[in-house]
């Protein structure tokens, strides 16, 4: 679709106009605390941070909440189930390129059957603003894996080319939202040419990287079953699961039920789930299929690698390097491992 | 019929009582559920005859071990709240040093009147059914147990370390801001509270079932403790090193 330019002064106007004039129930973007980055709440363009590195958690939060009511029901003979798909309006603005990818990837395995509509409801009164990354974090490997930029996932993308920014338009409810809302121009060939510029300087500043391309990684899995690495990597996990919590494309979650102090009514709700703690795998006759770190640092090697890959046709890992910035010991970053076992294979 | 209910403390600062007392919203529907017939902090009259027993607080002399027995033999269910009694808590601190030292600290010349014991977790003396670590105890929590119990259900206790919730609530890591915290081997289940408004992570909750407590000792000292440091910040809520019955 077409490509526009707007300037910094006017975008940040674009924003307060959205929060001003209350058509979305919220308009929702990256702000900072304790020095770091997170998604939440815009009440003036001023909080928007569009320069960032990368935010704490993905914004995989607003279509698959932390935890999130599925089921009401009342107690006794007549249940009553209610399924509840709650969504309101949002504006999400300055999603990074792998945090697209990684959107894509979850959608992909929430409406494959049985489809599970409470994220896809989510995703469609949601317009995604994108950002390109251009100061990716030090643990960030996503242009080895071809996403330090994506031509899909976004109703409108932006690159910061100094005063303004170059907006591509993904989608007619993107183009209609800037239209609207935003004071936007065509786009010069030189800006497109300083947009092609600012992305291909990104790219120098990526400090992790894959050795092999992203594509051989599966077959690299298959060969290493047995090796070493996985042992030595996985001696010092903390089974604390902070890799699986901010990941972009961990979609487990865990069920629970409860109940109303009247005892009448409850709820079912899900919460995330990581297969890194030590109980995931632990089955109701308390036997645990994956008991020891080695097993569990394996499978989500595996996981992230090749099974969502071949169950989805899509990456389970976009590079974002989130789990190499939260794992205190230093063993989450699958390019890290991917590399090792690349080397001994 | 509803289930009665006692409520016993030990040695500890009845602030898990305190905890309980302030349910406020929903005082009126537990007492709908339940009859408390034993709260030494809410009413005078006592009884013998209950059926799930509530206790706070560590055992630390003779005679808690001779109550806590009795107790036990009385209640089909008993339940622990607070660190004190599931972990034995800051109270276990004095078990480093000999006991007739830690009663002529506190008592002085009177010391010889009185009578203690290394402290411990309840479940050092007798069998506990539920255990709710945290100082004090969880509220949210302690309701959850006792709607999972009145319903036949089994309560759900978390065995995976606070920094996964943390994660969950998006708190910076402790460790990014330059300080140290016990959230990789503590046991979840406060989402994280401390982190969530400033602090670290002190470790109230106990240990998670299988610990890292290499790996994590090893974080701590590359974050500046010593030796010495980690020692006495694991020690703080879980010092009780001698096990359950």
């Amino acid at each position: 679709m077409e490509d526009k330019v707007i300037s910094k002064a006017d975008f940040s106007s674009m924003v307060d106009r959205l929060i001003q004039e209350g058509e979305y129930d919220s308009i929702e973007g990256v702000k900072t605390k304790d020095g770091k980055y997170f998604f939440g709440s815009l009440t003036n363009s001023g909080e928007l941070c569009l320069d960032y590195d990368v935010t704490l958690l993905p914004p995989k939060k607003y279509f698959l909440p932390q935890r999130e009511t599925v089921i009401t029901f009342r107690q006794g003979e007549r249940p009553a189930p209610e399924p509840v798909a709650e969504a309101s309006s949002v504006v999400l603005i300055g999603v990074h390129p792998y945090d697209l990818k990684a959107m894509e990837l979850c959608e992909a395995v929430y409406s494959a059957p049985p489809a599970d509509p409470n994220l896809m409801i989510r995703k469609s009164k949601t317009v995604v603003i994108g950002v390109d990354c251009l100061n990716p974090n030090p643990q960030s490997f996503s242009a080895s894996m071809g996403f330090a930029t994506t031509e899909s996932g976004y109703d409108l993308m932006l690159t910061d080319i100094g005063d303004s920014y170059v907006v591509s338009v993904g989608t007619d409810r993107g183009a209609d939202l800037l239209a609207r809302y935003g004071r936007a121009a065509d786009a010069t060939a030189t800006n497109l040419a300083r947009r092609d510029e600012v992305r291909e300087m990104s790219l120098g500043r990526y400090e992790k990287s894959l050795s092999m391309p992203a594509d051989e990684i599966p077959a690299i899995l298959n060969e290493t079953w047995d090796s070493r690495v996985f042992a030595e990597k996985s001696e010092v996990c903390l089974s604390c699961g902070s890799c699986v919590m901010v990941c972009p494309t961990c979609v487990c979650f865990d069920v629970e039920d409860t109940v109303a102090l009247s005892l009448d009514s409850g709820e079912r709700y899900r919460k995330w789930d990581s297969c890194m703690l030590t109980d995931f795998a632990k089955v109701a006759t308390g036997e645990n299929f994956r008991e020891d770190r080695e097993s569990r640092f394996r499978h989500r090697m595996h996981r992230k690698g090749k099974y969502l890959l071949e169950r989805y046709d899509k990456p389970g890992c976009v590079g974002c390097g989130r789990c190499g910035l939260a794992c205190l010991v230093d063993i989450a970053l699958p390019a890290d491992t991917y590399n090792l076992l690349k080397e001994a294979s | 019929m509803k289930p009665k209910v006692a409520f016993f403390d030990f040695t500890s600062c009845e602030g898990c009582q305190l905890e309980v007392l302030n349910f406020e919203q929903e005082v009126l529907q537990l007492l709908n559920l339940l009859e408390i017939v034993n709260f030494r902090e809410l009413m005078t009259e006592r009884s013998d005859d209950y059926d799930i027993a509530i206790i706070d607080g560590a055992i630390s002399t003779d005679a808690d071990v001779a109550r806590i027995k009795e107790i036990r033999e009385r209640a089909s269910i008993l339940i622990t709240i607070g660190a004190c009694s599931s972990l034995g808590g800051v109270n276990c601190l004095k078990n480093a040093y000999p006991m007739e030292e830690v009663l002529s600290v506190v008592y002085g010349d009177a010391a010889g009147y009185y009578n203690t014991i290394p402290a411990r977790p309840v479940s050092a003396v007798v069998p506990v059914d539920y255990a709710l670590p945290q100082c004090p105890v969880n509220k949210a929590e302690f309701l959850e147990v006792v709607k999972a119990l009145l319903l036949g259900k089994k309560p759900e206790i978390p065995n995976y370390p606070v920094c996964a919730e943390c994660k969950m609530a998006e708190n910076a890591c402790v460790f990014d801001l330059g300080r140290t915290c016990l959230g990789p081997v503590t046991r979840a289940g406060c989402n994280a509270l401390c982190v969530t408004w400033g602090r670290h992570c002190w470790g109230c909750r106990g240990l998670v079932d299988d610990p890292n407590v290499d790996a994590a000792t090893d974080v701590l000292k590359e974050h500046g403790l010593t030796a010495e440091d980690i020692v006495n910040k694991f020690r703080i809520y879980t010092a009780w090193t001698g096990g359950s019955e």
